[in-house]
């Protein structure tokens, strides 16, 4: 520690210029991890807030529940508790002085588990007549209040919006809840049809709906159109830019290493044990990562709250905790590779 | 009783007709309590008599001995540790880390080797006597080649070696210098029971000498007090 610290001490240039390209790296790491959590919630946001563990949606509708009708003659005679049926249906909504938003219209029956333990509201209340909707907090920045008249697609009827909630996202765009009859009058469907899909929050297996097509939540959201395309290419540019700063740190430490080799040579010729000078070059690597580290973090809550809200970033702290980890331990195995050559350096070079 | 010990050291240098015999049947023995001066042009094969002598690498055939030990017997970390505890390095290179002050230089022994360091009072005498007291904030790159000298003298001694080997110590020093640590060897060979052992080109340390060698060819041989001309 002792040497590792006053090395840095004097060298602030040497060791200030790779903790920047740490901070840059890490800082780019954290804003990617940012924007895939912020990109994911935009996707699923109101999926997971309903605590959903099993999905049922109609066998024909290719994995989408936007294109999946569930009907009467599909459904058991016996009603299955801890289910609630969700429509859902995109549409646009429109109120005096604010401007059109593309949203997703859910309809949830009153009397289930979606409706009545899910939905928090963060103002106003719950929708308790089929004319009366909640909608997701994002749309009050639109100009949307509480008690405001909006227009469903080019429906005659006005709804009233009589309360808000948080992080109702879905398929990025705001949730407007209603009742499921709406959906159905948005559909234009009789009353054969009871909703798009079935959610749970239990485990239910196939055999529950035999004739609809039966998903576990992780299933159902990796099918989301996009979803999964989109995580990927995000853990790709994170894997690599993760293997980019080993390099980064495994380079920087052997060229410093190869600067200081008559240093460590006349070291171990007047007998500091080579275990010294390994500990000091880990403790500088160390050091240097955790630096770097806090700088990327830093960084990136600044960054986060300077964005505009069209760029979501969420900040995941035990993510964030556990990349942190990641990357120190990323940089202690980049620091082997001058550790080797500091054990084998001859300390017969110091008289040369 | 001899701190030091080389029988019949011989080293080769590569191989096959690249073979360079560098040291040849070299026999030394360095007692406590004296300083031994051994003279030699370069490529004289000094360099590598140093660094046998010091356990920082192994002849090709013959015995090291220090203290009785025998230096082929020993692991490279036991060698560590006899140099750390028992030789003083004086290197021409000065020996100093360029990111320690000179304080600090003093501080990493003390962390490394934590007992049998010289006493503070030893330690301030020492700084006094080479004249480096005010040197301790400076960092050796703000030093002049004599300061550093110097200080890599009083690095060596820190330790409280019973072996002190020297390579060139006095290169960088004026007349006044050299009378100095001609005196603090001597003192510390006379005064201090220790083995000094310096190799060097430079004539002035004769006088201070109480065995002088000459290092030739890769041949020892002891000339008394009388220094053989260097070519």
């Amino acid at each position: 520690m002792f040497l590792a610290l006053k090395e840095m001490k004097h060298e602030k240039l040497h060791y200030g210029l790779i903790i920047a390209m740490i901070v840059l790296i890490s800082y780019l790491m954290f804003f990617l991890m940012g924007m895939m959590l912020g990109l994911q919630n935009e996707n699923d946001a109101a999926i997971k807030e309903w605590g959903t563990e099993t999905v049922f949606l109609n066998k024909n509708s290719n994995d989408n529940l936007s294109q999946s009708l569930i009907t009467r003659d599909q459904l058991p005679t016996k009603e299955q508790g801890n289910t609630a049926l969700v429509g859902q249906a995109p549409v646009v909504v429109k109120t005096k002085g604010a401007s059109k938003e593309s949203t997703q219209f859910i309809g949830l029956d009153s009397s289930q588990f979606i409706s009545r333990e899910k939905i928090k509201v963060t103002s106003g209340h719950k929708v308790n007549k089929s004319n009366e909707i909640v909608v997701d907090e994002s749309l009050k920045k639109d100009g949307y209040h509480l008690g405001d008249k909006v227009t469903i697609n080019s429906q005659n009827e006005k709804y009233k919006i009589v309360g808000f909630v948080n992080d109702a996202k879905l398929s990025v765009a705001p949730v407007v809840y209603g009742d499921i009859s709406v959906w159905r009058a948005l559909r234009g469907l009789n009353s054969e049809a009871v909703a798009s899909g079935i959610f749970s929050d239990h485990n239910l297996s196939k055999g529950v709906y035999p004739k609809l097509q039966h998903y576990t939540a992780k299933e159902y959201i990796n099918k989301l159109p996009g979803y999964s395309a989109q995580n990927n290419t995000f853990t790709f540019m994170i894997g690599f830019l993760m293997v980019i700063s080993l390099i980064v740190i495994a380079v920087f430490l052997y060229i410093l290493t190869m600067q200081k080799i008559s240093h460590y040579a006349v070291m171990r010729a007047q007998g500091i044990p080579a275990r010294h000078l390994v500990l000091a070059t880990i403790t500088q690597s160390i050091i240097l990562m955790i630096s770097g580290v806090l700088g990327g973090i830093l960084l990136t809550f600044v960054t986060k709250l300077v964005v505009p809200m069209s760029v979501p970033v969420i900040m995941n702290w035990p993510i964030i905790a556990l990349m942190a980890v990641g990357l120190i331990v990323l940089g202690m195995l980049g620091s082997l590779l001058p550790v080797r050559m500091i054990v084998k350096i001859d300390p017969a070079r110091a008289l040369n | 009783m001899a701190m030091m010990e080389l029988q019949n050291v011989n080293k080769y240098y590569g191989q096959g007709i690249g073979r360079v015999h560098v040291l040849k049947d070299v026999n030394f023995k360095a007692n406590a309590g004296e300083m031994n001066l051994i003279l030699g042009p370069s490529g004289s094969g000094k360099s590598t008599f140093l660094t046998i002598a010091g356990g920082l690498q192994t002849p090709t055939t013959g015995k090291v001995l220090i203290d009785g030990l025998d230096l082929l017997h020993l692991s490279p970390k036991q060698r560590d540790e006899l140099r750390l505890k028992k030789i003083g390095f004086i290197l021409q290179s000065y020996n100093l880390l360029p990111y320690l002050n000179i304080a600090d230089q003093f501080k990493l022994v003390d962390r490394i080797k934590k007992e049998g360091n010289i006493s503070q009072k030893a330690f301030e005498n020492l700084l006094l006597k080479l004249d480096i007291k005010n040197l301790l904030k400076q960092y050796p790159a703000e030093l002049s080649g004599g300061q550093n000298q110097r200080v890599a003298i009083a690095r060596a001694l820190y330790t409280d070696p019973q072996i002190i080997l020297a390579d060139e110590p006095t290169a960088a020093l004026d007349s006044n210098l050299v009378k100095t640590v001609g005196q603090l060897f001597q003192d510390m060979a006379k005064n201090e029971g220790k083995a000094v052992i310096v190799v060097t080109h430079d004539l002035r340390l004769r006088k201070y000498a109480d065995h002088i060698y000459e290092l030739a060819d890769g041949q020892l041989t002891e000339r008394g007090k009388v220094s053989p001309a260097i070519v």
